[in-house]
């Protein structure tokens, strides 16, 4: 059987350009960075090259960027970060985050909303990619205002207008942050935009390692740690640097980034070739977000009259890997806020996201899509199941 | 070879049908029946959602390189398992969830999801024999006299038989464990479960409480009678009670005494001497066939409760219902139970709920 993977929203294979550039600091060059010897000069020469390359991937200063364990930390980061930097000088700031951010921002702002640590606002994200700004303007009038919005969105590819809602946050003299691990080598990544003062990144979504994300800090933007400890990466996030970890970070970052155009235009085509044949061979489904700017490698279906978990399972067993919204909640039978937040909470779809990547192939696709005609064929012939 | 489901409850039995199918070729597929919620299990506990069982079948299918899937169901079995449950009780009878389990949840929704699939077959671990022939599908009880289930599945849709399988039927327990052991599967020495699966506490009052009201006359004192109607005693809800139950009758009786009958609507429980127990005549309503439906003054074995022996029955009136002369009294015939109909080769043909029991010679009696 051809084994198809069509998941690379959900995590993606290591390049061998970054298991080369790994490799020596897995072995000869293990030193800690914060010791005073040669080994831990070595290592310490070694991360901040990888600071310096993967500052410049993104338009930053080297004093910008400080690795973390992955993006869910960064976010968290990020977002109680700020926040708590605002409230020691006293208050409660008010954070305004999109209804379609990644839990790892969404569960963040909520708990954090539940502990009053925050005022939490959620702005209504439109199919088109346009969030209604005006509940925003209020809050950020009011007083001290954290704003977090993802560049792009990991269930549906939407592409969310960040550089724009930047400009108007750092107008008002808020805090923005953007959420970019979906973005990052898909469309053109800065944080040269105005107004971009936090930026969360991974690795394992660029043909990187598991386990190391990043967040740009711009010059001047307080943020409180969320860990204590031996003071590494600036106090923001202590602990042994995982210098490896950050090397294959930042060499998938810079691949990433120069080859972003290019890659763009062929996942982009791939994708539409995708999508052509999906309503060429199959009735009633819908491309998710279909009219507006997305990312080019992702392509989230609507299936009318389909259990989605069933789907997925027979969409495995004929060796085809795609994700019910996201990765994180498969196997939940409740339909993502994503969903809800964009469809209304009635959507009956079954939701199927399929994410090319820089393997995928023409053969790849035709492939999918054949086997998706005959497992969504196969999964409504099915008598009522609840 | 065909792609066959089976069904992994994360026990030795099935974790064992999954490894025989795959040695016989077949792409198997297995998935996991995610049921109910402990809901009184703290949430951190791994055994919250029977999550246990969807992890050691998730660790069997892994080491067998088979795919493994979890179908919730859990909106289905409470409606047509555990909701049955509590209201057979609240009417005062002793139910077999796991007979509706098998024929209502399990079997009919494992196939529909396994064609899904591409499945031709749905397989699971529960210890009978099921002969496919030109004649059609017949099921038979497991080769282990000890562990034989066919109990439970005689109310499935007679038109699914020709799709399952199950491998173990024709095997020991101890054969089944042995097989699990030289496999070096981690389920190989897990213990059995006994216990109502969506009671693990074994109490069901406590569940019965929780799910009725409060003021339901199931749940309130009544008196405890004689067949006389001379009040004895009095109870704290008579769904705590079950016909031969000996347990929680107090008072100064010369000699033990049972549990009879338990009249729901005067809230009354019956009880006597254990001479008092014997019954021969059963009445069966509900009926499903898995053969041939018998005629009336046909000889079939009748089986009413679990781990019971069969006895020679005469059918006497058979349409929507049956009538069962037995050619022995038997203890404790019970109400809600199964009663499951043999031929002489352990061929099941069908079977029905027990509604009433009485005696030959009370009929006469009482002219009835």
């Amino acid at each position: 059987m051809r084994h198809v993977y069509l998941d690379h929203a959900a995590t993606t294979p290591m390049r061998s350009e970054v298991r080369e550039a790994m490799d020596p600091y897995l072995s000869d060059t293990f030193g800690n960075p914060s010791s005073l010897h040669r080994w831990g000069r070595k290592a310490s020469a070694a991360l901040e090259e990888a600071r310096a390359i993967a500052a410049k991937a993104l338009g930053s200063q080297p004093g910008e960027i400080f690795f973390t364990r992955g993006g869910t930390e960064s976010d968290n980061l990020a977002v109680l970060g700020r926040c708590r930097a605002i409230s020691v000088e006293g208050g409660v700031p008010t954070l305004a985050i999109s209804a379609v951010e990644h839990r790892a921002v969404y569960d963040t702002a909520r708990w954090a909303d539940s502990r009053e640590e925050v005022r939490l606002v959620i702005l209504q994200v439109h199919l088109d990619g346009t969030i209604d700004l005006d509940p925003l303007r209020v809050a950020l009038k009011d007083g001290p205002t954290v704003v977090s919005v993802m560049w792009v969105n990991n269930e549906i590819g939407l592409l969310l207008p960040v550089p724009e809602i930047a400009t108007l946050v750092e107008e008002f003299g808020g805090t923005f942050h953007t959420d970019a691990v979906q973005a990052i080598g898909k469309v053109p990544v800065s944080t040269t935009y105005p107004g971009i003062r936090l930026l969360t990144a991974t690795a394992h979504k660029i043909y990187g390692p598991r386990g190391t994300g990043l967040l740009y800090v711009r010059e001047g933007t307080e943020i409180a740690p969320l860990l204590y400890g031996g003071g590494q990466e600036g106090a923001l996030r202590p602990g042994t640097e995982d210098v490896a970890g950050a090397i294959g970070f930042a060499t998938a970052l810079r691949l990433a980034v120069e080859e972003q155009a290019e890659e763009a235009m062929r996942l982009g085509a791939l994708r539409d070739a995708f999508e052509n044949r999906v309503l060429a061979q199959i009735d009633d489904v819908r491309i998710n977000a279909g009219r507006a700017r997305r990312s080019p490698s992702i392509s989230s279906l609507g299936i009318d009259g389909a259990d989605g978990g069933l789907l997925l399972n027979a969409l495995d067993l004929e060796g085809v890997a795609s994700s019910g919204g996201s990765a994180c909640a498969s196997g939940s039978s409740a339909a993502s806020h994503v969903i809800s937040a964009l469809f209304g909470p009635d959507d009956t779809k079954a939701t199927v996201r399929f994410s090319m990547g820089r393997n995928s192939s023409e053969a790849d696709v035709s492939r999918a899509v054949a086997v998706l005609a005959e497992v969504v064929e196969r999964v409504r012939g099915l008598e009522e199941v609840s | 070879m065909s792609r066959v489901l089976v069904a992994m409850s994360g026990g030795v039995d099935s974790s064992v049908a999954a490894a025989l199918l795959v040695d016989a070729g077949h792409e198997v597929v297995g998935v996991t029946m995610k049921t109910f919620c402990y809901s009184d299990t703290p949430a951190h506990s791994k055994t919250c959602c029977g999550l246990d069982g969807i992890l050691d079948a998730k660790r069997v299918a892994d080491a067998l390189g088979i795919s493994h899937y979890v179908f919730d169901v859990e909106e289905d079995f409470t409606r047509d398992v555990i909701d049955d449950f509590v209201s057979e009780y609240a009417e005062g009878r002793t139910p077999n969830p796991c007979v509706n389990c098998n024929s209502n949840t399990k079997f009919k929704d494992l196939l529909a999801r396994g064609r899904a699939l591409g499945c031709d077959q749905i397989a699971s671990g529960h210890y009978v024999r099921i002969e496919h022939g030109p004649a059609g599908s017949s099921l038979r009880r497991g080769l282990d006299p000890d562990k034989d289930q066919s109990y439970f599945l005689w109310a499935m849709p007679r038109s699914l038989l020709p799709k399952l399988l199950f491998p173990v039927g024709e095997l020991t327990k101890s054969a089944v464990r042995a097989h699990a052991r030289e496999l070096a599967l981690i389920t190989a020495d897990k213990p059995e479960s006994q216990e109502i699966c969506f009671v693990p506490s074994g109490n069901y009052r406590d569940l019965l409480a929780k799910r009725l009201s409060p003021v339901h006359p199931a749940l309130q004192p009544g008196p405890i009678v004689r067949r006389s109607g001379e009040v004895v005693g009095e109870h704290n809800g008579y769904a705590s009670f079950t016909v031969g139950q000996r347990k929680g009758l107090r008072g100064g009786f010369s000699e033990p005494m049972f549990v009879l009958r338990i009249r729901a609507p005067e809230r009354e429980v019956v009880v006597g001497t254990r001479d008092e127990l014997f019954e021969d005549v059963v009445d069966i309503g509900g009926l499903n066939w898995l053969g041939e439906p018998p005629a009336a003054g046909e000889r079939v074995n009748a089986q009413l409760r679990y781990r019971d022996p069969a006895v020679p029955a005469i059918v006497t009136r058979i349409d929507d219902s049956l009538t069962l002369e037995l050619a022995e009294p038997r203890i404790a015939v019970t109400p809600g139970q199964s009663a499951v109909l043999f031929d002489d080769d352990a061929r099941v043909f069908g079977g029905g709920r027990i509604v009433a029991a009485s005696t030959r010679t009370k009929r006469v009696a009482t002219g009835c």
